[in-house]
């Protein structure tokens, strides 16, 4: 990493540290939907089980979701799409530094901020709530290098969203849009193995998958080691292909830009 | 007497001419209307879906069918979808103080609450009310309703709409003290809502129930509504959302007024 990805990734971990309200309303939020979670799957699993998960490993299975969109939803997206919309895409074409490559960096170290909290509230979740432990030792670690993948796919999916600015010339609908699809399509509403055959297709064809399913269905054995590793390697297919389809998309949109004033 | 009736006919002249000249400027950017609409209708498409795939593998949820189920959520989003219709410029109150636009509202002769509430229509509550429709609509014929309740539906729906904006008057109002852009706890109203209020509240803890009915009055513009339609609450209870949305709008517009008086302006 060069010294110019690390200073732009250190101006948004101290930037979003600062705002120390805005960093606690995100685990806040999180909390919320993963105390819902909790109180709905309680009550529909009682004793019994759906698609495989009882109350132990549902409870996983939710603070693992808690972890991962706490994580995903930290980045600096507004940040991004500003850049755009207020025209300082402009004067970024015209520094050294590769557009998409910064934004990369600015937004590990947005997530970075998070990191601390993430952590601290999965810990205490995991104390107060005893959710299944992982399957073996090694899916414990499978299920951390599997996480990992959630920066740059996280990235890549949020600086797609953001290039379609160049075109509506506002972020609000397609951020909105953003989170259903990742809400949805990543289990973290309800797990994809409710879900009829052909969406269980749709979803492991998406990415937004590998943000809860993934980790989660290695973390609780419900693939074994070597579908773990499959799983994993088409995390890394997914967040090559996505950087490289955003370069792609990122050439032709920037001709839109339109440079006023004089 | 006369003066208030006076004030009021010129304060509602005021709502109707600013959403008015808001509603016609969105003619003239379809391509941002249609994207705000699509995407106001993917949360509730998501909603629609999970309740769908849910009640593909459950048949009730705390002793709720499907389509009850669908009364809930349908009635959670209409009312709530409605307020982006009439209220949605509330959400800049942070935004406004910050910028000290807020000077700008206070010279002009007319109530500031309602030039900030009219400021805007959030395009989305054309996704989301017609999304929302449709569950109620599908909900409420398969739980056999029938036309009879519907006049009782729209009354609860009007009581459900005044309060939701009135909670969010409130949640935007407390940018007055707190002085940042972002309205934060009118996020967490949001987040309430859509995470914890589509589900019965009977399943969360007694606290929780207590906390959201009478609390922070958010049962009665969906959960008790939905279980009056849905004959699980005694016909009485028909009074208890006209006096929370009154209580509600009344406590909103005293708190903006304390809000106003405690608004120092940006300066420079």
């Amino acid at each position: 990493m060069a010294s110019v990805d690390l200073a732009y990734a250190t101006i948004t971990f101290k930037r979003k540290i600062a705002y120390k309200s805005t960093w606690l309303f995100t685990v806040l939020f999180g909390g919320f939907s993963l105390m819902a979670g909790l109180a709905v799957w309680s009550n529909l699993l009682g004793d019994g089980e759906l698609g495989g998960y009882d109350w132990d490993a549902m409870k996983a299975y939710l603070i693992i979701g808690f972890l991962t969109s706490t994580l995903a939803w930290s980045g600096s997206d507004w940040e991004m799409a500003n850049r755009i919309l207020d025209g300082h895409v402009a004067i970024d074409l015209t520094k050294p530094v590769d557009f998409q490559r910064a934004r990369a960096a600015e937004y590990m170290g947005g997530m970075a901020a998070t990191v601390p909290s993430a952590i601290i509230g999965t810990a205490a979740a995991i104390l107060i709530f005893q959710p299944a432990s992982p399957v073996s030792p090694l899916a414990a670690v499978l299920t951390a290098f599997s996480l990992l993948f959630i920066f740059p796919l996280a990235f890549a999916i949020n600086f797609l969203a953001v290039l379609s600015c160049f075109v509506t010339q506002r972020f609000l609908g397609i951020q909105w849009a953003r989170d259903c699809l990742l809400a949805f399509f990543s289990g973290l509403m309800i797990p994809i193995a409710l879900m009829p055959g052909w969406l269980q297709t749709l979803a492991w064809c998406l990415p937004f998958v590998h943000f809860t399913t993934t980790p989660a269905s290695i973390y609780l054995g419900r693939v074994d080691t070597a579908g773990a590793l499959g799983l994993i390697a088409v995390e890394a297919v997914w967040a090559v292909a996505l950087w490289i389809l955003a370069r792609v998309l990122w050439s032709r949109l920037v001709r839109k830009v339109t440079i006023h004033g004089g | 007497m006369a003066v208030d009736a006076l004030g009021a006919r010129h304060t509602a002249g005021v709502y109707r001419r600013s959403i008015g000249a808001y509603l016609r400027s969105i003619a003239e950017y379809p391509a941002d209307f249609w994207v705000m609409a699509i995407a106001g209708s993917f949360w509730q498409v998501m909603m629609f879906a999970f309740m769908t795939i849910l009640f593909g593998n459950v048949t009730t949820v705390a002793g709720w069918d499907y389509h009850e189920m669908l009364v809930l959520a349908g009635f959670l989003s209409t009312g709530w979808a409605s307020t982006a219709l009439f209220w949605d410029g509330i959400w800049d109150t942070g935004k406004m103080i910050i910028e000290g636009d807020m000077d700008y509202r206070l010279t002009r002769p007319a109530s500031v609450l309602v030039q900030i509430g009219s400021k805007h229509v959030g395009m989305q509550v054309f996704g989301e009310m017609t999304l929302g429709l449709v569950m109620l609509g599908i909900g409420w014929t398969g739980a056999g309703l029938g036309l009879a309740t519907v006049p009782v539906g729209l009354f609860l729906l009007v009581c459900s709409a005044v309060i939701q904006a009135a909670l969010l008057t409130i949640a935007n109002a407390a940018n007055f003290w707190m002085k940042g852009r972002t309205p934060i706890l009118a996020f967490m109203l949001t987040e309430l809502q859509n995470e914890a209020m589509r589900f019965p509240l009977t399943i969360f803890p007694a606290t929780v129930k207590l906390v959201l009915t009478f609390g922070l009055p958010l049962a009665f513009a969906s959960f008790i509504p939905a279980q009056i339609l849905t004959g699980r609450l005694d016909p009485w209870w028909l009074v208890g959302p006209p006096i929370a949305a009154i209580a509600t709008a009344a406590l909103a517009v005293w708190i903006f007024k304390r809000g106003l008086r405690a608004y120092d302006s940006a300066g420079n």
